[in-house]
């Protein structure tokens, strides 16, 4: 429906301080409603009224507007109202009458102006709640549920009607009694009264129809619907819902033998069914206890349908207190544009089948930085003021849009669009939160273990902390040492294969190098040690000593084979020379190991 | 403003279908650098330490952690 069509639908609550509220209009009387046929529909707990009204200009001026009555009582329980004619929705507007203080009425504007002698034929629609009256209010367990139905056998309104049926639906065929007022017949599930032809303006003849409805009279006292926005793909919903059994009160006390024996159980309410979009997941059911396991969800390609059962039945005056949430994925309700949002999703979703819901509250929750929030609804509906919402990685808090209306039936299930903007790049601030949190972690441990709160030095164990730093250095200079050696004996069986003197001469002169620089650097810190640790630093030099023995055995291999290469040395004579070189490496290498361990 | 036909669905820059993947690598990723972290500052001394070396390994184990925690939050239900 689309947005200016739903407008139209003006519900139950006040309008304040709007122009029609304050001006009166007056009744033309050239309007005649020629027929009217009025079917009421009294089988569910909601009185449904729908009127086919064709209505007649009998005056010389054309006619832009027509009145709508209801008695008082009626407009207090008037939840929704609607007028159609030919498929097009009609704009209505609250207004009075000043010689009809008592009477309430909405003023209906037609699509196009009604020219004299002409007709136009309007559908109006309206829901009451609350309007049928348990009769005995209070019955025992096994009793039955009558109510009483009290109205008007004429259709309010301040025209005349030439001629008006009236049919009244029940849920089953028991009826009690109902008032007549001839012509009047009772078929089966339904009474009709009428046609009356020529009926005055405002006339009033009480109808009563007392009868049999089982039908669940179960009252939404208060329902807060929670919609979380997250643009990491989510949109959470949360119904906080309050519901009491407002049929014939329950006399006596509650026998759980006779309930479960006996199936005459018929106002009571063991279970309903509520239907929630198709794509919800994580679907939970629970109270302040916590989950309630009575329920089931069964998935249709449509809709998901959950069957609920309260912890216990709900006889007349009994209520109890749920919650319903789930997740659904955020591409089914939100739009963008760029940084530009629309979310577009129900006010009121479905709890059960003819629900009537006295006080909704609906609250929007919005990701952190939102701006430019603009609201449209289908109604009206009174907008609270804005607050913050604050959960895991806020900090600002979340802009959170609170709107209530009294007064909910089936037909207030339309969507709601809120507009806002909000920067994609702020959706990085969450992590960057966490980012920071640990990064202040790492810090506080760099600065922790700098901490030095030693109230005297202990020489002893700085010159052990000095020895120990300068022989893990020692250490990792070997490596990086071994490692070049390692790379010599690479560039030898090279040489042997490619036979490239020049090449090998340059690779090795550089290699040799760095290993000298390695070898200066461990003399240094050889050096250094012998300040706090005669020991360990004769170590030191005893490893240099056996470096060095093997660099030059290392020196003479490398001269042999380049020799061997040149040809200036012959096979057997380079084999002969090879043997002790290798055995010393040998040698060395070990001792080297040794004295490492050593330190 | 713009009106909704123009507008396109919104879904989120991360694929929620791959949360879990995301979170079980940037945490290991993570935790490995913060184990990394821990073992250098309790094994180095004060004459060993490099503190540049300690903030670079620091910055990686808190980028990594950061984003998983977040994916982990996503992951089980939180959506921050």
């Amino acid at each position: 429906m689309s947005v200016i069509a739903v407008l139209c639908g003006i519900l139950g609550s006040a309008v304040p301080g709007g122009v029609s509220a304050t001006a009166y209009d007056s009744v033309n009387k050239d309007l005649l409603l020629k027929k009217v046929e009025r079917k009421i529909d009294v089988a569910s707990q909601v009185v449904k009224i729908t009127s086919k009204i064709t209505l007649e200009n009998a005056g010389t001026g054309s006619v832009g507007a027509f009145l709508l009555a209801f008695t008082e009582a009626e407009k207090q329980n008037l939840a929704f109202l609607n007028a159609q004619s030919g498929g097009t929705t009609l704009q209505l507007s609250e207004s009075k009458v000043q010689e009809h203080q008592d009477i309430k009425f909405f003023k209906v504007e037609l699509k196009d102006s009604l020219q004299p002698g002409k007709i136009v034929n309007v559908e109006v629609e309206c829901y009451l709640t609350h309007m049928l009256e348990p009769y005995p209010a209070v019955i025992q367990q096994g009793e039955k549920q009558l109510v009483r139905y009290l109205g008007n056998h004429y259709i309010l309104t301040p025209y005349t009607t030439t001629t008006q049926t009236t049919t009244v639906t029940l849920p089953s065929p028991n009826v009690e009694s109902y008032s007549r007022l001839k012509p009047s017949s009772h078929t089966d599930t339904s009474i009709t009264y009428g046609p009356y032809d020529g009926v005055k303006p405002f006339s009033h003849d009480a109808m009563a129809i007392h009868y049999e409805n089982n039908s669940p009279f179960l009252t939404v006292t208060s329902l807060e619907r929670m919609i979380e926005v997250s643009h990491w793909g989510n949109i959470a919903v949360e119904e906080t819902i309050d519901v009491l059994h407002t049929g014939a009160k329950l006399k006596g006390s509650f026998s759980r033998y006779d309930f479960q024996r006996e199936h005459n159980t018929y106002s009571s309410v063991k279970s309903f069914k509520t239907i929630i979009p198709a794509s919800a997941k994580d679907v939970y059911y629970r109270d302040e206890i916590g989950n309630i396991s009575t329920s089931h969800m069964r998935i249709q390609d449509d809709a998901v349908e959950l069957d609920l059962r309260p912890r216990f039945p709900l006889f007349g005056g009994w209520k109890t207190h749920y919650k319903i949430g789930y997740n659904v994925p955020s591409y089914e309700y939100l739009y963008n544009s760029g940084d530009e949002f629309i979310l577009k999703m129900r006010i009121l979703d479905h709890v059960f089948d003819d629900v009537v819901v006295d006080n909704l509250i609906v609250k929007v929750i919005l990701p952190e930085g939102v701006r430019n929030i603009d609201l449209e609804t289908p109604y009206p509906v009174e907008r609270k003021a804005d607050s913050l919402h604050y959960t895991y990685l806020d900090t600002i808090g979340r802009p959170v849009i609170t709107i209530s209306k009294k007064n909910l039936v089936e037909s207030h299930i339309q969507d709601f669009s809120l507009k806002y903007s909000f920067p994609s790049i702020l959706m990085l601030q969450e992590p960057l939160l966490v980012v920071v949190a640990f990064f202040i972690l790492f810090i506080t441990v760099i600065l922790y273990v700098r901490l030095d709160l030693t109230l005297s030095k202990d020489d002893a164990i700085e010159a052990k902390m000095r020895v120990s730093s300068h022989c893990e250095m020692i250490d990792s200079h070997h490596d990086k040492r071994a490692r070049q050696y390692e790379k010599l004996e690479e560039e030898l069986q090279k040489l042997k294969v490619s036979k490239d003197v020049n090449q090998f001469q340059t690779a090795t002169k550089k290699i040799l190098q760095s290993i000298r620089d390695e070898t200066q650097i461990i003399s240094d810190l050889g050096a250094k040690i012998r300040l706090d640790n005669a020991e360990y630093a004769d170590k030191v030099v005893e490893l240099q000593k056996a470096e060095k023995a093997l660099r030059d055995s290392m020196t003479q291999q490398l001269t042999n084979v380049e020799k061997l290469v040149l040809g200036k040395m012959t096979k057997q004579q380079y084999m002969d020379a090879e043997t002790p070189l290798h055995k010393k490496k040998e040698e060395q290498l070990e001792k080297i190991k040794t004295i490492l361990s050593g330190i | 403003m713009v009106g909704i036909e123009s507008m396109s669905r919104y879904v989120s820059p991360v694929n929620p279908a791959i949360y879990p993947h995301l979170t079980l690598v940037l945490m290991s990723i993570g935790i490995f650098f913060t184990a990394w972290f821990f073992v250098y500052e309790v094994t180095s001394t004060k004459l060993t330490r490099d503190f540049f070396k300690e903030c670079l390994i620091a910055l990686v184990a808190s980028v990594f952690m950061g984003f998983g925690i977040l994916f982990l939050l996503l992951w089980v239900g939180i959506y921050v």
